[in-house]
């Protein structure tokens, strides 16, 4: 039964998405430490720019030193609007000369010419600093005073978002052409199995040749296996169909031999003649019966060869009650009927159904072909095979039949249909057994079954006493 | 002897009626399975054959509903479905054979014959095979009338044997029915007894066969 699963399709999608999903995540990440970076670089330029300015404005006259900040200076960082400016001014010695006081001196004395910048807290907003150091050459007081000047990053971030939000349009661009481009080429590679299948559904049922199309590598093997089932299917339904016709002819003539006899039967007047085909058409009527049952235990035993778990079976009480079962009250001539039972337990791993069927055939067929005054039944056990075999002291079949007598109705006797080592033959298959035969001798004919000993001896189902 | 049939099928039950009116039977025969198991109720036979698929009540059913008032009556089944299922199906019931169809009318004639047998042996109390004669009730036997020794369990040998001619019992079936508790039991020595009433039946024309490997039976000409 064919179970629906998720969809090659879906699955596909499924993945990609996933990997697309984490890829934008990733780059949108990146994008944004990135824009952060760009944003700081820009800005840090006019902060330190405007640090500068104010530190050129310092001078020293007379031993006080001054500082005149000029309006450029503050021009420069009024681009960005909503920020706010911070700044002081310190002499060498520390003392603030102008600006806020509490504005904290990160790292003060740098000593030299080159800019500081760095982040910090001023009155709760982040701010950015940049400090800058100027040498004062004053005889009175030599030294170096600085300037620190910070701002708040609104117009940093708004930067570093707009340029992440650009970033993040791209690579959205970029993944629904990806995702467009793969959904197709899915769609195309997915497009041999739709070809397979429109191939399939638009054949003739009868038509089990094998499928011609062109396909990628990839499938080569699903559709080889279609192929090779086919093939398998078209034996099975050649076999079925010489089944059925050859059954339909075994079955039609004893029934037209009857019509015939009856139709005679009811003409004819003389008392001796009526007499014989009465005989006649009790055989015929016989002979149809024990057809119509062979052919049903046939497809019973096919039906059971797939379905039938398989048991451990005690061989010989199962040989032993088929026996007895087999062997009719009204048996016309004088048979002796024998069970040789082994010196240790012979095991099997088996449907015992099948196996009583298999034996109850061949029984049936010693006691009406063979055996003119015995019947034996053994069953052994031969190393790694359990073996049944049963033997008579009739006629036997000749050698140059045993390959043709295990066919479907191979039957050369007027009375048989042939079906009876036909289905010992398809039992002992499904067990994976063979069945032979063995030359008439001073003993008899023998027809063996030979199956695979079970050797552990599991506690035993009563296999032999159900029927 | 009274005999019961209970079968739908028009041809069949004329052909089984005849048959077993030729040899001196009385048979009812009856085509529907509750008017059948409503018979059953009031009148007792020797014999009842009973087909599986029958109009308002099976013959399974039938047969439950038999056993369940207590008769001992015996049932031969006649099937035509699927053979294993309903062998094991009937003698679960309490069916003392069965046969399945089509059949050989001598096959039917055979175990009917032998379930009558028996079934004359529990209202007379008389088991006859042959010449020999066995009162179950004085636990005698006679041949031709000259009554013959056996021992106690010669005797119940023979009674089980005869009760259900042609039927193959195993040995060990054999030594579970003729040893008690105290006893102990061993085939060799059902070899014996079968042995020694082999002898003292010669020429009576009940017959014990061994089946080599499977058991004995005995044959009633």
């Amino acid at each position: 039964m064919i179970r629906p699963g998720r969809s090659l399709y879906s699955r596909i999608i499924l993945v990609i998405a996933i990997v697309f999903g984490a890829g934008s995540l990733a780059l949108g990440t990146a994008a944004w430490f990135y824009a952060r970076l760009a944003a700081d670089d820009a800005y840090d330029r006019l902060l330190v720019g405007a640090a500068l300015q104010i530190a050129e404005s310092i001078y020293a006259q007379e031993g006080t030193i001054s500082v005149d900040p000029p309006v450029s200076a503050f021009e420069t960082l009024s681009l960005s609007t909503n920020d706010r400016i911070f700044y002081k001014v310190l002499d060498p010695h520390g003392a603030v000369l102008t600006g806020y006081d509490d504005l904290a001196a990160a790292a003060a004395n740098t000593g030299s010419h080159e800019p500081l910048i760095s982040d910090s807290e001023y009155r709760g907003f982040p701010v950015r600093v940049a400090v800058v150091g100027r040498l004062v050459s004053d005889p009175v007081a030599p030294g170096w005073a600085h300037v620190v000047v910070a701002q708040t990053r609104e117009a940093r971030i708004s930067l570093a978002r707009d340029l992440t939000l650009k970033a993040l349009l791209l690579v959205f661009a970029m993944t629904s052409l990806a995702f467009m481009g793969i959904l197709f080429a899915v769609r195309r590679a997915l497009e041999p199995l739709t070809r397979v299948e429109r191939e399939l559904r638009s054949r003739d049922p009868k038509d089990l040749t094998p499928l011609d199309v062109e396909i990628p590598r990839e499938i080569q093997t699903l559709v080889s296996t279609i192929n090779r089932f086919m093939d398998r299917l078209s034996g099975r339904i050649a076999l079925m169909q010489r089944f059925i016709a050859d059954a339909a002819h075994q079955i039609r003539t004893p029934l037209a031999g009857l019509a015939s006899q009856v139709d005679l039967l009811t003409e004819e007047t003389r008392p001796e003649r009526k007499e014989q085909q009465l005989i006649r058409v009790r055989e015929r009527t016989a002979e149809l019966g024990r057809l119509t049952n062979q052919l049903l235990s046939h497809a019973m035993i096919i039906h059971r060869a797939e379905v039938a778990e398989f048991e451990a079976i005690d061989l010989t009480a199962l040989a032993r009650q088929t026996l007895i079962n087999a062997v009719p009250l009204s048996l016309d001539r004088d048979v002796d009927i024998a069970f040789n039972d082994p010196p240790e337990p012979v095991l099997m791993r088996g449907d015992a159904v099948s196996l009583r069927e298999a034996l109850s055939n061949l029984i049936h067929n010693a006691l009406k072909h063979g055996a003119t005054t015995r019947l034996e039944v053994r069953v052994l056990a031969e190393g790694d095979a359990a073996v049944i075999e049963v033997v008579d002291d009739g006629p036997g079949i000749p050698v140059s039949e045993w390959q043709r007598v295990r066919e479907p109705f191979h039957t050369q006797s007027a009375t048989g249909s042939g079906l009876g080592l036909a289905i010992a033959g398809d039992v002992v298959r499904a067990h994976g057994g063979e069945l032979c035969f063995r030359e008439r001798s001073e003993e008899g004919f023998a027809v063996i079954l030979r199956f695979k000993r079970l050797n552990e001896a599991p506690q035993l189902p009563t296999a032999g006493e159900a029927s | 002897m009274r005999i019961l049939l209970v079968e739908d099928t028009e041809d069949v039950g004329e052909a089984i009626v005849a048959r077993f009116e030729r040899i001196g039977h009385a048979v009812d025969w009856e085509k529907d399975g509750g008017v059948a198991d409503e018979v059953l109720e009031v009148q007792v036979y020797d014999l009842l054959i009973l087909d599986v698929n029958l109009p308002a009540l099976d013959g399974f059913s039938i047969l439950k509903r038999l056993r369940q008032r207590k008769s001992k009556t015996p049932v031969l089944v006649l099937t035509a479905r699927s053979q294993v299922d309903d062998r094991v199906d009937a003698l679960d019931l309490g069916a003392d054979d069965y046969l399945v169809k089509p059949f050989d009318y001598r096959e039917l004639e055979a175990r009917a014959r032998a379930l009558l047998r028996r079934s004359a042996g529990e209202s007379t109390n008389q088991l006859v095979c042959g010449q020999v004669t066995i009162d179950r009730g004085s636990r005698a036997v006679s041949i031709n009338g000259t009554p013959i020794d056996l021992t106690r369990r010669e005797l119940t040998l023979l009674e089980i044997l005869a009760a259900r001619p042609g039927r193959i019992f195993g040995k060990d079936e054999l030594v579970d029915q003729l040893f008690g508790f105290d006893d102990e039991p061993s085939p060799n020595a059902v070899e014996q007894y079968v042995a020694r009433l082999r002898k003292k039946l010669a020429g009576s024309g009940a017959e014990i066969r061994t089946l080599r490997g499977l058991g004995y039976q005995i044959v009633c000409p």
